[in-house]
Protein backbone atom coordinates (compact mmCIF):
# COMPACT_ATOMS: atom_id res chain seq x y z
CA UNK A 1 0.00 0.00 0.00
CA UNK A 2 1.54 3.21 -1.12
CA UNK A 3 0.59 6.18 0.91
CA UNK A 4 1.27 9.72 -0.02
CA UNK A 5 4.11 10.62 2.30
CA UNK A 6 4.22 14.33 1.78
CA UNK A 7 1.38 16.36 3.06
CA UNK A 8 -0.76 18.16 0.59
CA UNK A 9 0.01 21.84 0.56
CA UNK A 10 -2.50 23.82 2.49
CA UNK A 11 -4.91 25.51 0.21
CA UNK A 12 -6.74 28.58 1.35
CA UNK A 13 -10.34 27.87 2.00
CA UNK A 14 -9.99 24.16 1.49
CA UNK A 15 -8.45 22.41 4.46
CA UNK A 16 -7.02 19.02 3.59
CA UNK A 17 -9.02 17.13 6.14
CA UNK A 18 -12.19 18.36 4.57
CA UNK A 19 -11.29 17.26 1.12
CA UNK A 20 -14.34 15.34 -0.02
CA UNK A 21 -13.11 11.85 -0.78
CA UNK A 22 -16.57 10.74 -1.57
CA UNK A 23 -16.45 12.48 -4.92
CA UNK A 24 -13.59 10.43 -6.15
CA UNK A 25 -15.08 7.18 -4.93
CA UNK A 26 -18.45 7.78 -6.43
CA UNK A 27 -16.85 8.77 -9.68
CA UNK A 28 -14.95 5.53 -9.74
CA UNK A 29 -18.10 3.64 -8.96
CA UNK A 30 -19.97 5.33 -11.75
CA UNK A 31 -17.29 4.90 -14.35
CA UNK A 32 -16.94 1.18 -13.97
CA UNK A 33 -14.96 0.27 -17.04
CA UNK A 34 -14.87 -3.12 -18.58
CA UNK A 35 -12.39 -4.57 -20.99
CA UNK A 36 -13.65 -3.89 -24.49
CA UNK A 37 -12.00 -6.97 -25.85
CA UNK A 38 -13.59 -9.17 -23.22
CA UNK A 39 -16.96 -7.60 -23.95
CA UNK A 40 -16.54 -8.37 -27.62
CA UNK A 41 -15.28 -11.87 -26.77
CA UNK A 42 -12.17 -11.11 -28.73
CA UNK A 43 -9.41 -13.69 -28.60
CA UNK A 44 -6.84 -12.16 -30.91
CA UNK A 45 -5.86 -8.55 -31.36
CA UNK A 46 -4.62 -7.97 -34.86
CA UNK A 47 -1.83 -5.52 -35.59
CA UNK A 48 -3.31 -4.85 -39.03
CA UNK A 49 -6.42 -3.33 -37.56
CA UNK A 50 -4.92 0.10 -37.12
CA UNK A 51 -8.22 1.91 -36.71
CA UNK A 52 -9.02 -0.08 -33.66
CA UNK A 53 -5.53 0.21 -32.22
CA UNK A 54 -5.66 3.94 -32.64
CA UNK A 55 -8.21 4.19 -29.88
CA UNK A 56 -5.71 2.79 -27.42
CA UNK A 57 -3.00 5.22 -28.35
CA UNK A 58 -2.83 8.76 -27.04
CA UNK A 59 -2.62 11.70 -29.38
CA UNK A 60 1.12 11.74 -28.96
CA UNK A 61 1.32 8.13 -29.99
CA UNK A 62 1.79 6.74 -26.50
CA UNK A 63 0.07 3.56 -25.45
CA UNK A 64 -2.69 4.40 -22.99
CA UNK A 65 -2.33 2.51 -19.70
CA UNK A 66 -4.92 -0.08 -18.88
CA UNK A 67 -5.93 1.73 -15.72
CA UNK A 68 -7.40 4.40 -17.96
CA UNK A 69 -8.86 2.32 -20.76
CA UNK A 70 -10.03 -0.45 -18.45
CA UNK A 71 -8.56 -3.20 -20.60
CA UNK A 72 -7.85 -6.39 -18.69
CA UNK A 73 -4.26 -7.50 -18.20
CA UNK A 74 -4.53 -10.37 -20.62
CA UNK A 75 -5.77 -8.21 -23.45
CA UNK A 76 -3.51 -5.31 -22.61
CA UNK A 77 -0.49 -7.54 -23.17
CA UNK A 78 -1.83 -8.56 -26.57
CA UNK A 79 -2.76 -5.02 -27.37
CA UNK A 80 0.72 -3.73 -26.59
CA UNK A 81 2.23 -6.33 -28.85
CA UNK A 82 -0.15 -5.45 -31.65
CA UNK A 83 0.57 -1.74 -31.28
CA UNK A 84 4.31 -2.31 -31.38
CA UNK A 85 4.00 -4.43 -34.49
CA UNK A 86 1.84 -1.80 -36.12
CA UNK A 87 4.45 0.82 -35.28
CA UNK A 88 7.16 -1.20 -36.92
CA UNK A 89 5.14 -1.26 -40.13
CA UNK A 90 4.46 2.46 -39.93
CA UNK A 91 0.76 1.86 -39.45
CA UNK A 92 0.93 3.76 -36.18
CA UNK A 93 3.37 6.49 -35.26
CA UNK A 94 6.02 6.15 -32.58
CA UNK A 95 5.67 9.86 -32.01
CA UNK A 96 2.87 11.81 -33.57
CA UNK A 97 3.61 14.47 -36.16
CA UNK A 98 1.90 17.15 -34.14
CA UNK A 99 4.38 16.67 -31.33
CA UNK A 100 7.41 16.61 -33.59
CA UNK B 1 14.82 -34.36 -41.56
CA UNK B 2 11.66 -32.43 -41.49
CA UNK B 3 11.18 -29.26 -39.60
CA UNK B 4 7.57 -28.84 -38.57
CA UNK B 5 5.59 -26.59 -40.83
CA UNK B 6 3.86 -23.64 -39.38
CA UNK B 7 1.73 -20.86 -40.72
CA UNK B 8 3.45 -17.51 -40.91
CA UNK B 9 2.37 -14.13 -41.99
CA UNK B 10 4.58 -11.54 -43.52
CA UNK B 11 3.80 -7.95 -44.31
CA UNK B 12 6.20 -5.78 -46.22
CA UNK B 13 6.28 -2.30 -47.59
CA UNK B 14 7.40 -1.79 -51.17
CA UNK B 15 8.68 1.55 -52.35
CA UNK B 16 5.56 3.27 -53.63
CA UNK B 17 7.38 5.42 -56.15
CA UNK B 18 7.63 2.34 -58.35
CA UNK B 19 4.85 1.84 -60.85
CA UNK B 20 2.55 -1.13 -60.65
CA UNK B 21 4.42 -3.58 -62.93
CA UNK B 22 7.58 -3.00 -60.92
CA UNK B 23 5.74 -3.57 -57.65
CA UNK B 24 4.42 -6.78 -59.17
CA UNK B 25 7.94 -7.88 -60.04
CA UNK B 26 9.08 -7.28 -56.44
CA UNK B 27 6.10 -9.30 -55.28
CA UNK B 28 6.98 -11.99 -57.79
CA UNK B 29 10.50 -12.21 -56.40
CA UNK B 30 9.14 -12.66 -52.89
CA UNK B 31 6.74 -15.35 -54.06
CA UNK B 32 9.59 -17.11 -55.77
CA UNK B 33 11.72 -17.05 -52.61
CA UNK B 34 8.82 -18.55 -50.72
CA UNK B 35 7.89 -21.30 -53.13
CA UNK B 36 11.45 -22.27 -54.03
CA UNK B 37 12.38 -22.88 -50.43
CA UNK B 38 9.63 -25.22 -49.44
CA UNK B 39 6.89 -22.77 -48.62
CA UNK B 40 3.35 -22.69 -49.87
CA UNK B 41 1.51 -19.43 -50.22
CA UNK B 42 -1.91 -19.45 -48.64
CA UNK B 43 -3.04 -15.96 -49.46
CA UNK B 44 -1.74 -12.71 -50.84
CA UNK B 45 -3.37 -9.54 -49.76
CA UNK B 46 -2.40 -6.29 -51.41
CA UNK B 47 -3.40 -3.34 -49.30
CA UNK B 48 -2.10 -0.95 -51.93
CA UNK B 49 -0.50 2.42 -51.44
CA UNK B 50 -0.85 3.82 -47.97
CA UNK B 51 0.55 6.78 -46.14
CA UNK B 52 3.22 5.81 -43.67
CA UNK B 53 2.76 6.97 -40.11
CA UNK B 54 6.33 8.21 -40.19
CA UNK B 55 8.85 8.52 -42.98
CA UNK B 56 11.06 5.53 -43.78
CA UNK B 57 14.11 6.30 -45.91
CA UNK B 58 12.63 9.75 -46.54
CA UNK B 59 9.50 8.23 -48.08
CA UNK B 60 6.03 9.00 -46.88
CA UNK B 61 4.01 6.43 -48.78
CA UNK B 62 4.41 2.73 -49.28
CA UNK B 63 2.78 -0.17 -51.04
CA UNK B 64 1.74 -2.74 -48.46
CA UNK B 65 1.58 -6.44 -49.20
CA UNK B 66 0.53 -9.12 -46.76
CA UNK B 67 1.26 -12.77 -47.46
CA UNK B 68 0.19 -15.76 -45.44
CA UNK B 69 2.27 -18.84 -46.03
CA UNK B 70 3.09 -22.19 -44.67
CA UNK B 71 6.58 -23.55 -44.53
CA UNK B 72 9.53 -24.83 -42.55
CA UNK B 73 11.22 -22.53 -40.05
CA UNK B 74 14.39 -22.47 -42.12
CA UNK B 75 12.50 -20.53 -44.75
CA UNK B 76 12.21 -17.51 -42.50
CA UNK B 77 15.88 -16.62 -42.38
CA UNK B 78 16.07 -16.85 -46.15
CA UNK B 79 13.02 -14.69 -46.53
CA UNK B 80 14.26 -12.07 -44.09
CA UNK B 81 17.58 -11.97 -45.85
CA UNK B 82 15.95 -11.45 -49.22
CA UNK B 83 13.95 -8.60 -47.71
CA UNK B 84 17.12 -7.03 -46.38
CA UNK B 85 18.85 -7.27 -49.73
CA UNK B 86 15.99 -5.91 -51.75
CA UNK B 87 16.35 -2.16 -51.84
CA UNK B 88 12.80 -1.69 -52.98
CA UNK B 89 11.44 -3.15 -49.77
CA UNK B 90 11.35 -0.52 -47.10
CA UNK B 91 10.20 -2.56 -44.15
CA UNK B 92 8.97 -6.03 -43.37
CA UNK B 93 7.45 -7.92 -40.49
CA UNK B 94 7.13 -11.67 -40.32
CA UNK B 95 5.22 -13.29 -37.52
CA UNK B 96 4.35 -16.83 -36.58
CA UNK B 97 0.63 -17.24 -36.23
CA UNK B 98 0.08 -18.56 -32.71
CA UNK B 99 -2.87 -20.53 -31.50
CA UNK B 100 -5.08 -17.51 -30.96
CA UNK B 101 -4.17 -15.97 -34.27
CA UNK B 102 -4.86 -19.22 -36.04
CA UNK B 103 -8.27 -19.45 -34.41
CA UNK B 104 -9.02 -15.88 -35.46
CA UNK B 105 -7.83 -16.63 -38.99
CA UNK B 106 -10.00 -19.70 -39.20
CA UNK B 107 -13.03 -17.77 -38.03
CA UNK B 108 -12.34 -15.01 -40.54
CA UNK B 109 -11.97 -17.51 -43.35
CA UNK B 110 -15.20 -19.24 -42.41
CA UNK B 111 -16.98 -15.91 -42.32
CA UNK B 112 -15.55 -14.91 -45.69
CA UNK B 113 -16.61 -18.21 -47.21
CA UNK B 114 -20.09 -17.77 -45.83
CA UNK B 115 -20.28 -14.22 -47.14
CA UNK B 116 -19.09 -15.35 -50.56
CA UNK B 117 -21.66 -18.08 -50.59
CA UNK B 118 -24.40 -15.66 -49.62
CA UNK B 119 -23.26 -13.23 -52.30
CA UNK B 120 -23.23 -15.97 -54.86
CA UNK B 121 -26.69 -17.12 -53.86
CA UNK B 122 -27.96 -13.56 -54.00
CA UNK B 123 -26.42 -13.10 -57.41
CA UNK B 124 -27.78 -16.36 -58.74
CA UNK B 125 -31.32 -15.83 -57.50
CA UNK B 126 -32.63 -12.63 -59.12
CA UNK B 127 -31.68 -13.28 -62.76
CA UNK B 128 -33.19 -16.76 -62.65
CA UNK B 129 -36.44 -15.34 -61.40
CA UNK B 130 -36.38 -12.33 -63.71
CA UNK B 131 -36.12 -14.06 -67.05
CA UNK B 132 -38.08 -16.92 -68.53
CA UNK B 133 -36.03 -20.06 -68.85
CA UNK B 134 -34.94 -20.51 -72.47
CA UNK B 135 -35.02 -24.24 -72.07
CA UNK B 136 -35.44 -26.70 -69.28
CA UNK B 137 -32.51 -25.63 -67.11
CA UNK B 138 -33.09 -28.09 -64.33
CA UNK B 139 -30.45 -30.73 -63.86
CA UNK B 140 -30.94 -34.05 -65.57
CA UNK B 141 -32.42 -35.87 -62.59
CA UNK B 142 -34.91 -33.15 -61.75
CA UNK B 143 -36.62 -33.08 -65.15
CA UNK B 144 -39.09 -35.81 -64.40
CA UNK B 145 -41.04 -33.67 -61.97
CA UNK B 146 -43.42 -31.15 -63.56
Amino acid sequence: MMRRMTKRPERPGAPNARRPRRDRDSLAARKKRTCRFCDAKETYIDYKDEKRLQRFVAEQGKIIPKRITGTCAKHQRQLVKAIKRARHLALLPFVSDTIR
Amino acid sequence: MDTPKRIYETTFIVNASLDDPQVESVLGRVQETLTKNGGTILSINKWGRKRLAYSINKKTTGFYVNIEFEGPGTLLSLLERSFQLDEMILRSLTITLDRKALAARKAALAQAAQAAQAAQAAQAEPPAAAREPLFDERPEGAKEQP
